[in-house]
């Protein structure tokens, strides 16, 4: 059997075959994208947003309106939480934060505020509250390591109330995840 | 060289596949009742260690068979070696980044059949057979030791080794270690499957270097490779689901090896079958 040079022909093919791998994986890219944007309609109390699809709802307690995680993170399930919560008159936006800051400081393990501004999301005014904490498993004999937790809250003001919006990604996934929460945020209409 | 040596001389070639296969399901068999009879006890590194020995086991086995039958009409042993840690260079530096980091799969593959399915091919098929093409175009496809359409199933075999012993590596240490069991099961399957889809790309590199082949034969292999390990992979994910009952919850891995036997086991004697068609055609043309 002869064994020919690599031919011209051979080029042609070998220039397909990388186009062909990457048209797939641009349209892999593209439905990737809209599977993990893709979302179902919430809707209480006046409030409604687009909340990812799939994740996994926990039955709201307290002031929470909605809690949903991701199942499928790696490390700490990243976890939306959306609050309404009820204020006294004249209550401003940075007191809302402090209020946040002692309760999480009360609930969270190693809880630090990394930051806190105003700030205005997609035309709205808000006051942003970035923090960190260590998510560990209460069971003394899990042999899991703790996760570092990084969260950040938008406080919007609403007449008599506050509404959070609390986004909390493992440290790892925390940039990887922020773009599918602000499509989160940019739903909320209240 | 004759085509008629190509046929009847290279015969250890299937030989060595099917060897492969049998071997495979046989040493899982027991390493699983070896495992299940001793219930050995290991500490964190020993676990690793055995992890990290187990995922050498398929490429073993088939170099071991490789070298022992390739004597009449022998390959470099360092050409095969070199594709090998090719494929296995190409999946650590770019496969394994670019599914799990980049296009995250896991995040998402499994959200519904279509994603399984699509997400299956354009991705992770996509993504792992061009490696494995890649793993031999640019090095041995080019040189004189590739001289035989059949030698495109061997070196596309080495690089898809290559690529399993990485994939199952990276599961062992990012577990910690596995269930030898279990762990010893998913092994056999990722080797089994990446050898048998490589095979399918291997054919088409074979025929695409000694004859006269239209530009699209190249792509319409690695795309029906593509769809190959896209279609296995939500079929092995349909068979082995796990089953929630009030009991616990339980997954059976040996339908993967089941299915994983039967696709390497058709797609090595589509290959052979298509490889003597195209050489008993070849003759009658001359």
């Amino acid at each position: 059997m002869e064994n020919k040079k690599v031919s011209l022909g051979d080029r042609y093919a070998e220039i397909a075959v990388i186009l062909i791998t990457v048209i797939a994986l641009i349209a892999g890219w593209f439905y990737k994208s809209s599977v993990e944007n893709s979302s179902v309609p919430f809707n209480v109390e006046s409030i409604s947003a687009q909340a990812p699809k799939g994740w996994l709802q926990s039955e709201p307690s307290g002031d929470e309106l909605l809690r949903t995680t991701d199942r499928s993170s790696s490390g700490f399930n990243t976890t939306y939480i959306l609050r309404d919560m009820p204020l006294a008159a004249d209550t401003t936006a940075s007191q809302v934060a402090n209020l946040l800051t002692l309760s999480h400081g009360q609930d969270l393990l190693a809880f630090r505020v990394l930051d806190q501004r105003e700030v205005t999301v997609y035309g709205k005014a808000a006051y942003e509250l970035s923090y960190v904490y260590v998510e560990s498993n209460p069971n003394l004999t899990h042999k899991n390591i703790p996760s570092v937790v990084r969260g950040m809250d938008y406080i919007f003001m609403n007449g008599n109330s506050a509404v959070v919006v609390s986004f909390w990604a493992d440290d790892k996934n925390y940039d990887l995840d922020l773009g599918r929460f602000l499509l989160f945020l940019q739903s909320i209409t209240y | 060289m004759t085509e008629s040596k190509a046929v009847h001389e290279r015969k250890h070639v299937w030989r060595n596949e099917f060897l492969l296969i049998i071997s495979l399901v046989v040493f899982v068999g027991v390493v699983y009742v070896l495992d299940g009879a001793l219930k050995p006890v290991f500490t964190a590194s020993t676990l690793l260690l055995t992890g990290v020995f187990l995922a050498l086991v398929p490429a073993a086995i088939w170099l071991v068979f490789f070298y022992m039958q390739d004597r009449h009409e022998p390959e470099p042993k360092g050409y095969v070696l070199g594709v090998f840690a090719l494929g296995a260079l190409f999946a650590a530096a770019i496969g394994v980044p670019l599914i799990e980091n980049v296009f995250r799969v896991s995040h998402w593959i499994y959200t519904n059949t279509l994603s399984t399915i699509l997400g299956g091919i354009l991705v992770v098929g996509f993504t792992q057979e061009f490696l494995k093409y890649a793993a031999v175009r640019y090095s041995v496809y080019p040189s004189s030791e590739f001289d035989e359409p059949t030698d495109g199933v061997i070196y596309a075999t080495a690089a898809g080794l290559g690529y399993a012993t990485v994939l199952n590596i990276q599961f062992v240490v990012s577990n910690g270690g596995v269930d030898l069991g279990t762990g010893i099961i998913r092994m056999a399957v990722v080797a089994l499957a990446q050898a048998s889809f490589s095979g399918i790309t291997g054919y088409f590199l074979g025929r695409a270097k000694f004859e006269s082949e239209q530009v699209w034969w190249m792509p319409l292999g690695i795309t029906l490779a593509a769809i190959f390990n896209g279609l296995f992979n939500w079929l092995r994910s349909n068979l082995s689901q796990t089953n929630v009952s009030l009991s616990g919850a339980s997954a059976n891995p040996w339908t993967g090896l089941v299915l994983a036997a039967i696709v390497a086991f058709a797609t090595t004697g589509a290959v052979l079958w298509l490889i003597r068609r195209n050489l008993n055609s070849v003759q009658a043309g001359k």
